[in-house]
């Protein structure tokens, strides 16, 4: 094998999308020099250093964890080009301007070490046209890497190749951006605005086209076009006020300009509204005013009708909600193209045009259907891309109805779909995507899945309809749990919940006991892992309903005993049991991953031991555990102080702080320095299994249970207890807050022992049994469970 | 109802700059803060024998890490006084400073020694948090209602006050922001100059470049924390730190501050016989206790305590260096006393200018002895306010 090696990447332009793809390598350990044009006047690295400090600031926070800003380098173009010879991947980002970038090629170039790729970032120009200005040495080594905004957080990136890409580079590079930086990669063909943002650019005209032609309010339509059909919250309009409305013109204008013979280039027009707005200045999220505007906490909605703002108030009728909330597609879009009201002809002709886009456009602008259905969910949140809704509420019927609208001059041009729409002589088509891959319209034949070595590390991949997908073999299955085994390995078992949410249940519980003892004995470890996120919400709180009302406290403490166990069997296994976690941990769903021989956590994963929103403690084990690892800290400390260590945890405890990344679950404690990180969510079974498999093959024990556990004790809980009092006092927190953070104060403290006592795991857990069901008994603690049981959200009183 | 022997006579006071939190002396060590006012002192007063030093007393609120294993000893060692000088360390919080004086005075004024040295010191960019490096509290506080005061932190005592003695937001952010003009006109007129040891700061940094350690030199003659542009606009942003719908913000509190003050106090004979200038005699002090979670009214139960004890008029007492801890106790004691505004704290005070725990006792009476040899005060008086609820007061009479 021969390794891509990147020990350190350039980007050069810190706008927002250089220094945000700048701050996703540093999360992810890779060093990062920031290029951007000396200051005028100051430090020459100003405006580099300006940008970081923007970073820090911006949210959703680009940065996984607060010190990963040291790891970007300040440098300029004038002074620090010599830095560039350093640099394995140096990726360009700085403004759409085609003379600009070529300008910079130039300047560059020298400094470009011979092995390494240099890739733009542009979401529009053209990956040759841009390559004309680099030395012919460096065209082999030259493409485009897309990025999408946030980068952090948007899953897609597109790889275009030039004329004279180099055999290679581009499977390289896919390697690091899907495995290092976590990323889906699709490889797009140089066409303008790629797959993505041609595709969803070309949506968002078509839903402006018939926003209008049906009379219909933004927000309404924004209504329609978010969760409703599974598209994200800020649905059309308020996606272009974060985007920019300045910068959707210029995506726009860039295909008005490239695309002259396209059938739908009469559409590649920004409306007359728009442009209004830009004239204004009313450029969206940026400017505080565009498609919506905030006042105070009220949203105002543009209403093209009245020429002013009024409020947002749009909302989908009751008739086109339930069609929408049918569950069989077909019959979804048979209603919906049946039904006369304007709402629901709105929602069948953007979804026939994009029917009729895609097809149309297949053979010019990617490999294949899958490519374009992923570029739609990384790139713009959609739940599934336009060629599977197309194809699971029926291929011919869909495409039946999309030819009578074209011949019936309703669609937006007359252009006929492609004619591999239909299938060949042999057979009808039934879909684009199958057992046997998905359709190519350019190689007209199916294409299956990538086979570079990385994705042999996507165990279970995000799939397309009419994908084969192993279905494992079942080990033991309840109502609450399966345990089974993958991809014929044998050796390491897998556990994963069928709870809603992955919560846990007495069911769940057993579940997991029984697992623990069935791996024990069958198997070199076991990983728990779930098919989607969240990894478990933590403990089932409708069970603990009936005993709570009932008051029987004897029932409760029992109740929790047995989760305590359930823990603790975890952390006591005779093979190691391995958590991979993707998305929220919370709650019992925390302590099971903080008992884990290991927890492999993908990078966008949130723990936080959050009982004091329902007027509870962590009593899984969280507060012992928690108890643990500070007195094990503390040994290392000189003076051997167990409350420096604790103070922090409580904190975390006592304010419910869930951790923004798996990063940040490491410096909040939730994770141990040994527990991996993964950025790619698609690679912690993969690496839990291997994770799993080396402890066992290294001799794993379970370490034994802590003795002389050295507790902050009776000195601990009131010098914690000064913080609450003088917070209670202060109006932060109320009486019943203080009350619950005494609790944990007190479980975290091993109770009202002298400070420095030595204790062991069980008085540890005793504890915190003890001060779970004494909270169990206030009432304004039932409150809280009652309203979380009710509402979902968390009750202050 | 004195019992002194002598008259007790202040012949020199000097005092560091005070630097912000984390400010010019972030990398200062306290002990080096102390020996730097100790050398400053007696180089006022020279021709005066070292070895005559009765003792060194000097205040400090936190005598721990940095400045703990009797801070008082190390710093005059540092400073180059003799072996034989001996020195102690006193804690009375943040009265610590004026206390040292009072400790210091009363020794001459007994007749067990000729020369003393008050002094204190305080670096709070070495403590991890305001009270100390490890904070250990006593369950016991919990268990008596009146006691859980002593767990309330300044800031919420402050609360207390405001709410107790009715001092609004707009005259909390009023009087502070009087404070910052003061105290930066006191500077653009140079009233600190002749008060002030300036202190080179050498700070070692790693000079990455040619692998070796740098030395960066810089003086520093002022007090850092007055900002010319305090205005009630800009404080008015500032939100309330210590509770939720409070009035106590960090605009119209204290800053958080490093220095170090030192006083040369000597008898009659010294006077003579080494031929020095008295700048003013020390008549008095007092401390009270007050209810820890109101903290700060503890001038009002420690200046008239003073008063009697001295046969002062409090109308007579026309320097009066009130120490601003919060805005709010300070016009609670003012407004409760009737103070005068033009006699408190001509020059600004902690809002302004800082307040490094147990050294503003000694600054400050180093504040009092420049205006004293300015002839523009007779009687001076400082006063603070002090966690777990005291107040303290000290008086002194130009000469």
């Amino acid at each position: 094998m021969s390794n891509f090696i990147v020990r350190k990447v350039a980007v050069l332009g810190a706008g927002v999308m250089g220094a945000q793809i700048a701050a996703h390598c540093a999360n992810a350990n890779v060093p990062v020099v920031l290029f951007d044009l000396p200051a005028k006047e100051g430090d020459p690295n100003g405006i580099v250093k300006k940008a970081l400090d923007g970073l820090k600031k911006l949210e959703p926070t680009p940065f996984a964890a607060k010190d990963r800003v040291n790891y970007i380098d300040a440098a300029n173009y004038d002074q620090n080009l010599e830095l560039l010879h350093g640099c394995d991947l140096i990726i360009e980002a700085i403004a759409e301007k085609m003379e600009w970038k070529h300008d910079l090629y130039r300047k560059v170039a020298p400094f470009v070490a011979d092995h390494a790729i240099f890739a733009s970032n542009t979401s529009g120009l053209s990956i040759n046209a841009l390559a004309d200005a680099l030395p012919e040495g460096l065209r082999g080594r030259f493409c485009g890497v897309h990025f999408f905004n946030p980068p952090r957080y948007m899953q897609l990136v597109e790889l275009i190749a030039c004329k004279g890409t180099a055999p290679g580079l581009l499977d390289d590079l896919e390697t690091f951006l899907v495995t290092t930086l976590g990323k889906g990669v699709v490889r797009a063909l140089d066409t303008p605005n790629f797959v993505a943002n041609r595709v969803g650019v070309f949506s968002m005209l078509a839903v402006m086209h018939h926003t209008e032609r049906l009379g219909l309010g933004f927000d309404v339509v924004d209504a329609l076009t978010g969760p409703a059909i599974g598209r994200p919250k800020s649905a059309t309009y308020r996606t272009a006020d974060v985007v920019g409305l300045d910068t959707m013109a210029h995506v726009i204008k860039t295909m008005q300009d490239t695309l002259p013979n396209d059938p739908w280039h009469k559409y590649y027009a920004a409306p007359a509204w728009l442009g209004a707005l830009i004239r204004k200045g009313a450029l969206g999220q940026k400017t505080k005013a565009g498609i919506y505007r905030k006042e105070g906490k009220a949203i105002n909605v543009l209403d093209l009708a009245k020429q002013d703002y009024r409020p947002s108030a749009g909302e989908v009728d009751a008739e086109v909600a339930a069609i929408l909330k049918i569950k069989n597609p077909a019959e979804k879009f048979d209603k919906l193209r049946a039904h006369p009201s304007a709402q629901a002809q709105f929602l069948w002709a953007i979804f026939r045009d994009i029917f009729h886009y895609c097809a149309f456009h297949l053979d010019a602008i990617a490999d294949n259907a899958r490519d374009v259905d992923f570029a739609m969910r990384w790139g713009f949140g959609w739940r599934e891309g336009p060629f599977e809704t197309w194809q699971v509420a029926g291929w011919q019927a869909i495409a039946n109805a999309v030819k009578a609208d074209i011949e019936a001059g309703k669609a937006l041009t007359g252009a006929p779909l492609p004619s591999w729409v239909w299938g060949d002589e042999k057979a009808g088509r039934n879909g684009v995507h199958g057992a046997k891959g998905s359709y190519s319209a350019s190689a007209r034949a199916d294409e299956p899945r990538s086979t570079l070595p990385v994705y042999a590390r996507q165990l279970f991949p995000e799939r397309v309809p009419g994908e084969a997908q192993d279905a494992g073999t079942t080990v033991f299955e309840s109502d609450a749990v399966r345990m089974w085994t993958a991809g014929g390995e044998n050796d390491i078992a897998i556990l994963s919940f069928k709870s809603k949410m992955n919560s846990l249940g007495p069911d769940v519980l057993e579940g997991i006991i029984e697992a623990v003892a069935r791996a024990e004995k069958d198997f070199k470890g076991m990983v728990i892992w779930q098919a989607k996120p969240p990894f478990s919400v933590g403990a089932n709180l409708a069970a603990l309903a009936p005993a709570l009302q009932a008051g029987d406290f004897a029932a409760l403490d029992k109740a929790v005993a047995r989760f305590q166990q359930m823990t603790q069997a975890v952390k006591y296994a005779q093979v190691p049991v391995v958590s991979a976690v993707n998305g929220m941990a919370l709650g019992g769903g925390c302590e099971l991953a903080m008992h884990s021989a290991r927890a492999v956590a993908a990078l966008e994963s949130y723990f936080g031991l959050v009982e004091a929103g329902v007027g509870l403690i962590p009593a899984g084990g969280g507060c012992k555990e928690f108890a643990v690892r500070a007195a094990q800290s503390a040994t290392t400390a000189a003076g051997g102080d167990v409350f420096l260590f604790l103070q922090p945890l409580f904190q975390t405890i006592a304010m419910a702080t869930t951790s923004r990344s798996a990063l940040e679950a490491r410096e909040l404690g939730f994770l141990r320095d040994a527990d991996p990180v993964v950025f790619n969510p698609d690679e912690i079974l993969y690496v839990a299994k291997q994770t799993a498999r080396a402890l066992f093959e290294s001799g794993h024990r379970p370490k034994l249970p802590p003795r002389g556990v050295k507790v902050a004790g009776r000195n601990g809980i009131a010098t914690l207890e000064m913080m609450l009092v003088n917070m209670k006092e202060g109006g932060m927190i109320s009486a019943h807050d203080y009350r619950v953070a005494r609790g944990a104060a007190a479980a975290l403290c091993g109770g009202d022992v002298e400070t420095g006592t030595p204790v062991n795991e069980d008085w540890l857990l005793a504890v915190e049994r003890h001060e779970f069901v004494e909270l169990c008994k206030t009432e304004k603690t039932r409150q809280r469970i009652a309203h979380m049981l009710e509402t979902g959200k968390p009750l202050r009183n | 109802m004195s019992k002194q022997v002598q008259d007790a006579y202040i012949v020199a006071a000097t005092r560091t700059p005070v630097a912000k939190y984390r400010g010019a002396f972030r990398n200062v060590r306290p002990d080096d803060m102390l020996a730097h006012v100790l050398r400053g002192v007696m180089a006022r007063a020279p021709g005066l024998d070292p070895q005559l030093i009765g003792d060194v007393v000097a205040g400090c609120a936190m005598p721990e890490a940095e400045q703990g294993m009797n801070v008082a000893r190390i710093g005059l060692l540092l400073a180059g006084l003799p072996q034989s000088v001996s020195g102690m360390t006193l804690n009375r919080f943040c009265a610590s400073g004026i206390q040292a004086v009072a400790t210091a005075a009363d020794r001459i004024r007994l007749g067990e020694a000729d020369v003393m040295i008050a002094a204190g010191t305080e670096s709070m960019s070495c403590m991890p948090t305001m009270m100390g490096n490890k904070v250990s509290l006593n369950p016991a506080v919990f268990a008596r209602d009146e006691n859980v005061g002593i767990a309330y932190g300044m800031g919420l005592t402050a609360e207390k006050v405001a709410v107790q003695w009715k001092v609004s937001r707009e005259d909390q952010d009023a009087f502070a922001v009087a404070s910052h003009r003061k105290a930066t006109a006191a500077i653009a007129a140079g009233k600190f100059r002749s008060e002030i040891s300036p202190y080179t700061v050498q700070d070692h940094v790693p000079d990455f470049k040619s692998g070796a350690v740098k030395i960066v030199e810089k003086i520093v003659e002022n007090d850092e924390g007055p900002r010319p542009d305090s205005s009630m606009e800009g404080l008015a942003k500032l939100r309330p730190v210590f509770a939720a719908k409070g009035s106590v913000t960090a605009g119209n509190a204290s800053q958080m501050s490093d220095g170090a003050g030192a006083v040369l106090i000597v008898s009659e004979k010294i006077l003579k016989q080494f031929n020095l200038q008295p700048i003013a005699r020390f008549l008095g002090f007092a401390v009270a206790g007050v209810p820890p979670e109101v903290m700060g009214i503890g001038p009002i139960e420690a200046i008239p305590r003073v008063l009697r004890q001295t046969g002062v008029r409090q109308d007579d007492v026309d320097w009066i260096e009130l120490n601003e801890a919060f805005a709010a106790q300070a016009l609670a004691v003012m407004r409760t006393l009737g103070l005068d505004q033009a006699k408190v704290n001509p020059l600004g005070g902690a809002i302004a200018l800082g307040h490094p725990l147990g050294a503003t006792g000694a600054i400050r009476t180093a504040t009092i002895m420049s205006a004293m040899q300015r002839k523009e005060a007779r009687y001076g008086m400082v006063t603070m306010c002090i966690g777990t609820g005291m107040g303290a007061a000290g008086l002194f009479e130009a000469v």
